[in-house]
């Protein structure tokens, strides 16, 4: 902000050499920071690509070399798919994991969006007596500490005897306090009243309201929702874990960092298989980055 | 809104008033079940695991053995002499001490840098972005291999610089500060973000009027942006405070709690105790006690915000 209100004059040649290496600096401080933050990725990505000797003999000396490969190979990646001989003997089925992630996020997402719309209408917009206790009700779950509460959240789901199926990891999760508050918020600042009210007087139910009236209006909350509480599922590891011990139905984060790691010998394949669980999630989370940072920095605003 | 209407087209009809009231109780259960999946997942997922908690909590308890004999408070009594647990307590908080107060004055810094719009904030905003929205298990395990004794990229770089070799993840003193490092890499995106939306709320003609009265960009910094700023940094010191309290992921799948218990950190130790060594009942009791600290901390840093406003 401040910067610009003073802007370097650049009427004498010093001044002009002064603004030029001001520039020359801000692109190397660009070019450090974009170095810390992807180096990691970069060192990933191309680590899955690679054959697995080169991995280690290419790390000194610290060149270009150490990241991009000289034999460029999908071994790696066969091997955490299960697609040669070697992925077969070790029981390798990433590709099956990486379904399970998908098919439990997505669903969670779309069930959380029916469910937190339905009940932010209902705060929103109809009437019922005692309404701001059930409010309360919502909000105090704010307060309850997220991984704290883990352990006992699992003897729960195993007293319904969710535990070890897509349940588990599916249904404590289709209604969330965030999303409908956030949803909330959206209804009563961005939608008009008198368009709801002008279909319940022309004779909608609240149902055809909310479907055809309501949501229409609310698709940028919805996508910004969606965004976060996809990111939210995709990220649990914590929860699949322990609620999940069959290998068929665990998500691929848990199951790399069951079979993978940085202890085991291979690292290639922890470089495919982390690119698997990362590179999809990155492009939609880049591609639709407007809607992401708008929920973020919501949460902050709204307090 | 549709009772409004209705009421006012009632008539003092007995029939007709006792239609309507049915019709009006129906719209009132119609209305009910658009929230009720949500309260019920509420109830279910989030409210009674604390009742179960609790009442775990009293029992010698396993998932294995299921139920034992009721022993009141003693797990509760064990907790004042177990000197693993006041260990972890101090971890945690060394932890939340590493990672929070660097994160947030990382993060308004790049805010601060980064606020004009061009390709180059654009670029540096996406890098930035990357690494928060991957799975922290994966940036855990990569880290991991980056901070690995023999084969890391960090000693590699180390080695090409023609410096020794550096124990981190192995090294009691170094372990904790690794792991909050890597946390605030992947974190501060969340802080830069709010920061970020922070900053665009302050009416520009502040800055302007700070210059006609001959503020410096320190001055202006100082007596404008972080007087303005406080709400938002408030609530992100406390949701940080909160959520870098409960850390598990990393610690998990990084250091398992070593070397010599120095990461091991409370929400790990609750895991080890239900799952590695079967006392479902203490671990309730860790739970519950942990729950409260945490309301305690966010009430009180809930009360400052309130008196700020």
């Amino acid at each position: 902000m401040a910067a610009e209100l003073h802007p370097v004059t650049s009427h004498t040649p010093a001044a002009r050499a002064l603004g030029a290496l001001g520039q020359v600096l801000r692109i190397v401080i660009y070019a450090g920071l974009c170095f810390i933050f992807l180096v990691p990725f970069v060192w990933m990505v191309f680590g899955g690509v690679r054959a697995e000797n080169e991995i280690f003999a290419n790390l000194i000396p610290f060149s270009l070399r150490t990241f991009i490969p000289i034999e460029w190979t999908l071994e790696s990646y066969l091997t955490v798919l299960g697609l040669n001989e070697t992925g077969r003997m070790l029981g390798y089925n990433f590709g099956l994991n990486l379904g399970n992630s998908f098919f439990v996020s997505t669903t969670v997402v779309l069930l959380s969006l029916v469910f937190n719309t339905m009940g932010a209408y209902f705060f929103a917009r109809l009437r019922f007596p005692g309404k701001k206790y059930l409010i309360l009700f919502v909000l105090a779950t704010f307060l309850v500490p997220f991984e704290a509460t883990i352990v006992p959240l699992y003897v729960v789901v195993r007293s319904l005897g969710l535990h070890n199926s897509y349940g588990a990891l599916i249904v404590p999760w289709f209604a969330s306090p965030f999303v409908i508050f956030s949803l909330i918020q959206f209804m009563r600042d961005q939608i008009p009243y008198e368009l709801d009210e002008a279909a319940l007087i022309d004779g909608a139910g609240y149902w055809t309201t909310l479907w055809r009236v309501i949501v229409p209006n609310t698709v940028p909350g919805l996508v910004t929702n969606g965004l976060l509480e996809f990111q939210f599922i995709w990220n649990l590891f914590y929860w699949p874990l322990i609620s999940v011990t069959s290998k068929d139905i665990q998500v691929l984060q848990v199951v790399i960092a069951g079979t993978l790691g940085q202890n085991q010998q291979y690292w290639g394949r922890t470089f495919a298989g982390s690119s698997l669980a990362t590179i999809p999630v990155v492009v939609i989370f880049l591609l639709l980055q407007r809607y992401y940072v708008q929920g973020v920095a919501s949460t902050g605003v709204k307090g | 809104m549709a009772q409004r209407f209705d009421a006012a087209g009632a008539t003092p009809a007995a029939n007709l008033f006792s239609r309507v009231f049915t019709w009006r109780r129906r719209q009132l259960i119609v209305a009910f079940l658009f929230v009720l999946p949500a309260l019920i997942n509420f109830l279910t997922f989030r409210y009674i695991p604390i009742f179960e908690a609790a009442y775990a909590s009293v029992f010698e308890y396993s998932l294995l053995g299921g139920f034992g004999d009721f022993i009141g408070l003693a797990h509760y009594q064990r907790m004042l002499t177990d000197p693993v647990l006041w260990r972890a307590f101090q971890s945690t908080v060394m932890f939340v001490v590493y990672k929070v107060p660097l994160q947030i004055v990382l993060a308004l810094a790049l805010a601060l840098y980064l606020s004009r719009q061009s390709i180059g904030t654009a670029i540096v905003r996406s890098a930035i972005l990357t690494p928060m929205v991957t799975s922290l298990i994966i940036v855990s395990i990569i880290w991991a291999m980056i901070y690995h004794s023999q084969n890391g990229l960090i000693q590699s770089i180390l080695l090409s610089l023609g410096l020794p070799k550096v124990a981190f993840l192995s090294d009691v003193n170094n372990a904790m500060p690794a792991v909050a490092a890597m946390m605030i890499w992947k974190d501060i995106g969340f802080s830069f973000i709010i920061f970020v939306a922070g900053l665009k709320g302050i009416p520009e003609m502040y800055y302007e009027a700070a210059i006609v009265d001959g503020a410096n960009r320190w001055q202006s910094f100082r007596h404008i942006t972080l007087p303005l700023l406080r709400p938002i940094m408030m609530f992100v010191i406390v949701t940080q405070t909160i959520f870098s309290f409960q850390v598990f992921v990393p610690i998990y799948q990084m250091t398992q709690g070593g070397p010599l218990d120095s990461t091991k950190v409370i929400v790990y130790y609750i895991y080890q105790m239900g799952f590695r060594f079967q006392e479902m009942g203490y671990a309730s009791a860790l739970s519950i006690v942990t729950l409260v600290i945490l309301l305690t901390v966010s009430w009180l840093q809930m009360r400052v915000l309130k008196v700020d406003e």
